[in-house]
């Protein structure tokens, strides 16, 4: 449907989620008290570091588990995280980069149109929830793939998934759906 | 129950007398039925002369109570699990339902949920207050009553969105849709909450011709209804000249009053607003809005354009300017006296200086890279002066022109940011065209693909960059200094709690951190999906609350004295966990039954050779043996095989049946019989119990 459709539809990637684990412990405080742009929380026992290049901030557990987000593409995580790995090695850590994956892909997309929540609502049953005392958008929950669509009235979409292509394939899927209960525009 | 013929003279004629229970041939006499089980209602007389039906109501859910004449005060003794919870769960349903004024068709509706989120394990890990919420809400919902998730958290005292969680659960559970809330089913509630006396019907009336209106005009998708509801019956009661503020009305309906003044001036927006009281009670306009969200987007959008279409106009202006100033300053230096020697020198000086201030906000090390990164800054720092300069000056030129201040400022605003943009994009591509540069020869030397153990791949990052990270001798000194002051509490903290460690470990009390330990599970090693289950089965835990040892005593031909033991029989490998727990084998049943009879006395035996933990109840059991063997030898065979059918059907939920707990123990006893026999060989010896 997309494909068919004249205006191609943008998709923004606007956060990209990625672990990795560096297989060996890691002594929060050197880190802490020898890098620049970090913060340590030894309440919470992590380190939040925050490099410039690709704008990432990466969460760092004593364990070796970090955490990465704010990355605007998959290969942008990845050089990321690469980079902080090759930082943490200079600060002396036997570091190994092993186990990258990205886990969460935030993306932005907006329709030409307005839709009409209620009725999306209606004929997307148990996929698709709408509790406008809670939240104002629906919700579109697709398993398969494991991707939640958040649909607000504007006709602007938040998608969230594993994966950008599961974003991609979440979006086609949806298109169609919303293109029924689209609101004409008058003015 | 006819018996028609009778056995002794084939007569046919039988006489059923109800009230002795007895049926009787009349023909021979005989006696065919004596003490029949009769299902009649029977009366009796109360005092007072008022007749009343004999026996008790049972309720349909639940375990059948015992009727506890006089002795039982405590009512819940001996009530399994679930119907404990079921019980509460009601009562706490009752309890809130009637704060909510509910009658008691939507109670026992919400009861019938609470049994199902129950039965699917939804309540556990949650507060059943919260989950009664829920089950309350969903039931209002279903029937559409005017009760608002907001008057359930005022009860309660949760937060709405911690009940909003539990219910979109429970209704994606229990696969429940709610239909969508309609802001039209609130207003007679908040019509009679805001007293309008006598006219309250007809300010509903026109609240909900409003509310219609407001929804024809897209303004309730993705909205609070309450808030609608409050806009809509603010503006009806100044339509009927009741004068209600919008304190009043924000007191009933529970929103902000920013959100009533935002609906409200949303609603002044649409065409509908320009008509006359009268006129909108007869006409309803066909033409509909666009959501006023939609429409603040798209006033974004213009001003951006316009924007846009002023830069270009300043590109534009600006090329024209520079050419006349160019023309300007070719004349001045003409005329200018020559001093160049002194001005160069001065110049010069001038440019160092703004190197250095430049330097000062990039953080590079090499010299090449600060003096070119500088002039370049310099350079586009200039320009955009310029054309600062230049747009003060059109300014100043068109005072009195029509420009609006807002275009202007958004002017500056944007060629700062223009300026801001320029010059990080300049460092960043100077930098990077360096040290792509010195890449490409560390590159070379520090090379290490990614392989699959874990290496680093450095493919694409500079090192250079990367140093810059990490702070030098001196600075990781101040850094310490200042983390050390800033977190010196909690170092404080720390330093306590290891003392206290410490102290305890010198007085050997020292009690390890009470983690929660995980026993670790055995891997079931299985062939088929069948073997499996059954194992599983064993180890699994089903109920704590039976009291094993009696259920054994019950069953016992064989078993008395095994259960005794609730410590595995040394050696046994496979059973490390034999305690109270039941364990199924159905697969071994068959065996048992044939080592049944020759393991009698090897019980004793093991009751005599191992010296079981419990003793009390050994004494007790062996008494027993030798009345039940002769009875109940029989029955484990019969027993045994039902088992065999029933695990597969009695997988977790089924706890409270007891006929299977009975079965279970009699299994047990053949397994730990097995054990026995594998555990002591053939000590064949039929040893009699006393």
């Amino acid at each position: 449907m997309d494909s068919s459709n004249d205006e191609a539809v943008d998709i923004i990637i606007t956060n990209v989620v990625a672990t990795f684990r560096t297989r060996c412990h890691l002594n929060l405080r050197t880190i802490a008290l020898e890098g620049i742009n970090v913060i340590y929380k030894p309440e919470v026992g992590k380190v939040l570091m925050k490099l410039r290049k690709p704008r990432i901030t990466a969460s760092i557990w004593s364990s070796g588990k970090i955490i990465c987000t704010g990355a605007t593409s998959e290969d942008e995580a990845k050089l990321g995280a690469r980079r902080l790995a090759r930082c943490l090695q200079k600060l002396g850590f036997k570091v190994r980069f092993s186990a990258f994956k990205v886990v969460n892909v935030l993306a932005v997309c907006s329709m030409p149109f307005s839709i009409h929540l209620v009725d999306f609502t209606k004929n997307n049953r148990p996929i698709a929830s709408y509790e406008p005392e809670l939240h104002p958008a629906a919700t579109y929950r697709i398993k398969n793939i494991k991707a939640t669509v958040q649909v607000f009235s504007t006709g602007s979409l938040t998608i969230t998934g594993p994966n950008v292509q599961n974003v991609a394939t979440a979006v086609e899927q949806v298109y169609p759906l919303l293109f029924e209960c689209r609101k004409p525009l008058c003015k | 129950m006819s018996s028609r013929v009778c056995k002794t003279c084939g007569g046919g004629d039988i006489d059923v007398d109800q009230a002795r229970g007895s049926a009787v041939c009349t023909s021979c006499g005989s006696v065919l039925e004596d003490n029949i089980i009769v299902s009649e209602v029977q009366f009796v007389e109360g005092s007072g002369g008022v007749s009343s039906a004999v026996g008790q109501f049972v309720s349909a859910d639940g375990p059948v109570k015992a009727p506890l004449l006089g002795s039982g005060f405590h009512t819940s003794v001996g009530k399994e699990s679930r119907a404990q919870t079921l019980q509460n769960g009601k009562r706490q349903i009752q309890k809130l339902g009637s704060q909510l004024q509910l009658n008691q068709h939507c109670l026992d509706t919400a009861f019938n949920f609470f049994k199902l989120a129950v039965s699917k394990h939804l309540t556990r890990g949650r507060k059943t207050e919260h989950v009664i919420a829920a089950c309350l809400y969903l039931v209002c919902r279903t029937e559409g009553t005017p009760h608002m998730l907001l008057d359930l958290s005022d009860l309660l005292q949760v937060n709405v969105y911690v009940l909003g969680k539990t219910f979109l659960l429970l209704a994606r559970e229990l696969c429940i849709n709610a239909p969508a809330i309609d802001p039209c089913l609130y207003i007679p509630r908040f019509a009679h909450m805001l007293e309008f006396g006598l006219k309250t019907h007809e300010v509903s009336m026109t609240a909900l011709r409003l509310l219609q209106r407001m929804k024809r005009d897209w303004m309730h998708t993705g909205r609070r209804p309450s808030g609608l509801c409050g806009a809509a019956l603010l503006v009806a009661a100044r339509m009927h000249k009741f004068r209600r503020s919008v304190k009043d009305v924000i007191s009933v309906v529970k929103v902000c009053h920013t959100t009533l003044r935002k609906r409200l001036t949303e609603f002044e927006d649409t065409p509908t607003s320009q008509l006359t009281i009268d006129e909108f009670m007869r006409v309803d306009l066909e033409q509909e809005c666009d959501p006023p969200s939609y429409t603040a987007g798209q006033h974004k959008v213009k001003m951006l354009q316009l924007e846009q279409e002023l830069t270009k106009k300043l590109d534009e202006v600006e090329g024209e300017i520079s050419c006349y100033k160019d023309e300007i300053e070719n004349e001045l230096e003409k005329s200018r006296p020559k001093l160049r020697g002194i001005y160069a020198a001065y110049s010069k000086e001038i440019a160092p200086e703004n190197e250095e201030a430049l330097s000062s906000t990039s953080e590079e090390a090499d010299g090449e890279d600060m003096e070119l990164q500088a002039a370049s800054e310099h350079l586009t720092q200039d320009f955009l002066s310029q054309v600062i300069q230049e747009v003060n000056e059109r300014q100043d030129k068109r005072q009195g022109s029509c420009n609006p201040e807002v275009e202007s400022e958004n002017k500056v605003t944007h060629l700062s940011t223009i300026q801001e943009t320029l010059l990080n994009t300049a460092s960043l591509c100077l930098q990077e065209t360096f040290h792509t540069l010195e890449n490409s020869g560390m590159e070379n030397k520090v090379d290490n693909p990614m392989e699959p153990s874990g290496e680093l791949d450095l493919e694409g990052i500079d090192d250079q960059e990367i140093e810059k990270y990490i702070l030098n001798e001196k600075e990781v000194e101040v850094k310490t200094g200042l983390w050390m002051k800033q977190n010196a509490e909690y170092l404080q903290e720390q330093k306590e709690k290891e003392e206290r460690i410490n102290k305890e470990k010198e007085q050997g009390i020292y009690k390890e951190k009470q983690k929660k330990k995980y026993r670790k599970r055995e891997q079931i090693e299985a062939s088929t999906a069948e073997e499996a289950i059954e194992k599983m089965l064993e180890k699994k835990k089903i109920s704590s609350k039976i009291n094993y040892d009696v259920l054994r005593d019950l069953n016992t031909g064989a078993g008395s004295p095994s259960p005794l033991s609730p410590d595995p029989p040394k050696g046994s490998s496979a059973q490390k966990r034999l305690s109270r727990r039941r364990r199924r084998k159905t697969s071994d049943t068959n065996q048992d039954l044939a080592a049944n009879a020759t393991i009698m006395g090897k019980r004793f035996r093991h009751l005599i050779s191992t010296s079981p933990k419990k003793k009390t109840p050994a004494q007790s059991i062996q008494v027993e043996p030798a009345v039940t063997i002769a009875t109940h030898s029989t029955e484990p065979p019969d027993s045994v095989p039902d088992a065999g059918f029933t695990p597969s059907a009695a997988l977790p939920p089924a706890e409270e049946d007891e006929e299977e707990e009975e079965e279970e123990e009699v299994e047990k006893e053949c397994v730990s019989a097995l054990q026995l026999v594998g555990d002591y060989g053939c000590e064949a010896e039929e040893e009699e119990v006393f």
